[in-house]
């Protein structure tokens, strides 16, 4: 692996490893709590749908059959709780890459080494791309598992469908953050302009089977292209995995063209 | 080694430097010299392609700095050095070294136990003054062809500092040239071959340590054992001055003390004090020759 790529993911361990457990103990906690609702289904699905106010269940993706497996899934695991946790973690991860070290003045020696800016970049972007990819395949083994302990009755396949989409949704964000920082040198800007897409994106999808403008805004929020084909049912949505994957490369590319030309550290 | 023409850089509307024109030679110690903000790091920035020229064109070690290559033969110390994070000192330099295509064995230890640096710290942990020599380890270990440094000296106690111009020393002797900014003219007068004074972002002189030395006013005082003649030491080239009392003389020699030194031999010298020439002085004159000609613009 090139070095540049060791050392970020040094860098990231401490907080790529607080966030896995952070991710991990959320998500297999609220899987093992499945057998009680599915002893309990009309309890619970009459307290889920009658305990929140109609806008706080639209905000919660609609929380319908969630005595099923794979309705329990989509409503505790995948619709909330670990997209959000997991998109916090990409996006401060992408921060990281170039907006954090450029101003705490780390940055200067490393862009002095015979390394290209453009593979620099890159290398960060690769970084992302492995930690990232490691806080999922531990998630998803600890789903997975958990899962299985309980009697969840949903295919690996399903959950691997519907883990790797969650990937694709937080390395966007990820790149987001990475290549607002790669432009500006702010962190701020990192955080600020990934966050707010990432909650706008999140508000919009969930408002748009109820409010009319929204359904075509929906077009541009990621969680729309996260959560259409609904991977734990149906499986992996290779054309909504796609509109993810050539997005986040539209951003990697312009995160490596405007780190290019400008000056880095004023 | 290095040649810039009219490079410019400006920070929005704020200048950072205006028109340099600058070479630097191969194999010479060049002190770059000037008050802070006048912009030596905004120089040293340019030819390592941190910030990119407003206008103007520079080359350093035959080519454009951009060319990463290049980068890879320089060694460069930032003159706001950050040192950050769990990663110990040395994992840090190996990192580097890695990176610029590896070091002689041992050297990274040898330049360790020259300045006194414990490699064995972690990054964030360390004072500035252990930062500085972690800098400087990185800079010299790959025994690059041009050392560019940034405030060397900042944050080092003087057998350090003495330590590290020895090191500069080497470099020369080994053929190496060496950039090295300062705002203070003492910290580099020793081991540079030229100076250059930058003030308000533009170049004002560049001097040849050597004449500068040579032009130094300096301050000697002669006592003899008994009182001497005015006459004898009076309208001598070069001696300005001058206070006969009795059997002393004072005055300060402007270049060769040659002319004083005959004038002298005729009587007994008993004792005689010649004081150090003050560069510092001749470096303030520059600036404030500069800031007469502003005002006058003004």
């Amino acid at each position: 692996m090139p070095t540049l790529v060791l050392k970020t993911l040094r860098e990231y361990r401490r907080s790529l490893i607080g966030w896995t457990v952070g991710i991990c103990a959320f998500a297999g906690m609220y899987t093992s709590f499945f057998p009680q609702i599915r002893a309990n289904a009309d309890l619970y699905s009459q307290a889920a749908l009658s305990k929140y106010p109609d806008s706080v269940r639209t905000l919660l993706g609609g929380l319908e059959n969630i005595t099923s497996g794979a309705g329990f899934m989509q409503s505790i695991i995948y619709q909330l709780f670990v997209p959000l946790l997991f998109t916090m973690c990409a996006v401060a991860l992408g921060a990281k890459a170039i907006a954090e070290p450029e101003e705490s003045k780390t940055l200067e020696l490393t862009l002095t080494l015979p390394l290209d800016r453009k593979r620099l970049v890159l290398e960060r972007f690769a970084a992302l791309v492995v930690g990232l990819l490691g806080v999922a395949v531990v998630s998803l083994l600890v789903v997975a598992l958990v899962g299985a302990s309980v009697d969840i009755g949903v295919p690996f396949g399903r959950i691997l469908a519907a883990h790797s989409m969650v990937f694709l949704l937080v390395l966007f964000f990820g790149t987001l953050s990475l290549t607002a920082g790669a432009a500006t040198g702010r962190k701020a800007a990192a955080l600020g302009v990934a966050g707010v897409y990432a909650v706008a994106g999140y508000v919009v999808n969930a408002l748009a089977p109820n409010v009319e403008v929204m359904s075509w805004l929906n077009r541009l929020s990621p969680f729309y292209y996260y959560s259409e084909g609904r991977p734990l049912i149906t499986g992996f949505p290779i054309g909504d995995a796609l509109v993810l994957l050539a997005a986040t490369a539209v951003l990697v590319m312009t995160a490596v063209l405007s780190f290019d030309r400008r000056d880095v550290g004023v | 080694m290095v040649e810039t023409e009219g490079l410019t850089k400006f920070y929005g509307k704020r200048r950072g430097l205006e028109d340099l024109s600058l070479e630097i030679r191969a194999g010479e110690v060049f002190g770059y010299l000037g008050p802070n903000g006048a912009g030596k790091t905004t120089t040293i920035r340019l030819l390592l392609d941190v910030i990119r020229p407003t206008r103007g064109r520079l080359r350093v070690l035959g080519a454009d700095p951009r060319d990463p290559g290049v980068r890879g033969r320089i060694g460069y110390l930032p003159g706001e050095l950050a040192l950050e994070g769990r990663d110990k000192a040395g994992d840090y330099l190996r990192f580097l070294a890695g990176v610029r295509g590896g070091v002689a064995k041992g050297r990274v230890e040898q330049l360790a136990e020259r300045l006194e640096a414990d490699l064995s710290v972690r990054m964030g942990k360390l004072s500035k003054g252990n930062k500085q020599k972690v800098g400087l380890i990185q800079a010299f270990m790959h025994e690059p062809e041009l050392l560019i440094l940034d405030e060397p000296t900042s944050g080092l106690d003087p057998l350090v500092q003495q330590e590290f111009l020895s090191m500069v020393r080497e470099a020369r002797t080994a053929g190496r040239t060496v950039l090295m900014s300062s705002h203070v003219l003492a910290e580099v007068e020793h081991v540079s071959d030229r100076v250059g004074i930058v003030r308000s972002g533009r170049l004002v002189a560049v001097e040849n340590v050597a004449a500068l030395r040579e032009k130094a006013v300096r301050l000697v005082e002669l006592h003899f054992d008994a009182p001497v003649p005015e006459d004898a030491f009076r309208d001598l080239p070069g001696v300005r001055d001058l206070k006969v009392e009795g059997a002393n003389v004072r005055c300060t020699i402007d270049g060769r003390p040659d002319a004083l030194i005959k004038a002298a031999a005729r009587f007994t010298v008993v004792h005689m004090v010649s004081a150090e020439p003050d560069l510092e002085e001749i470096f303030l004159t520059y600036y404030s020759e500069e800031g007469r000609h502003a005002h006058a613009g003004a």
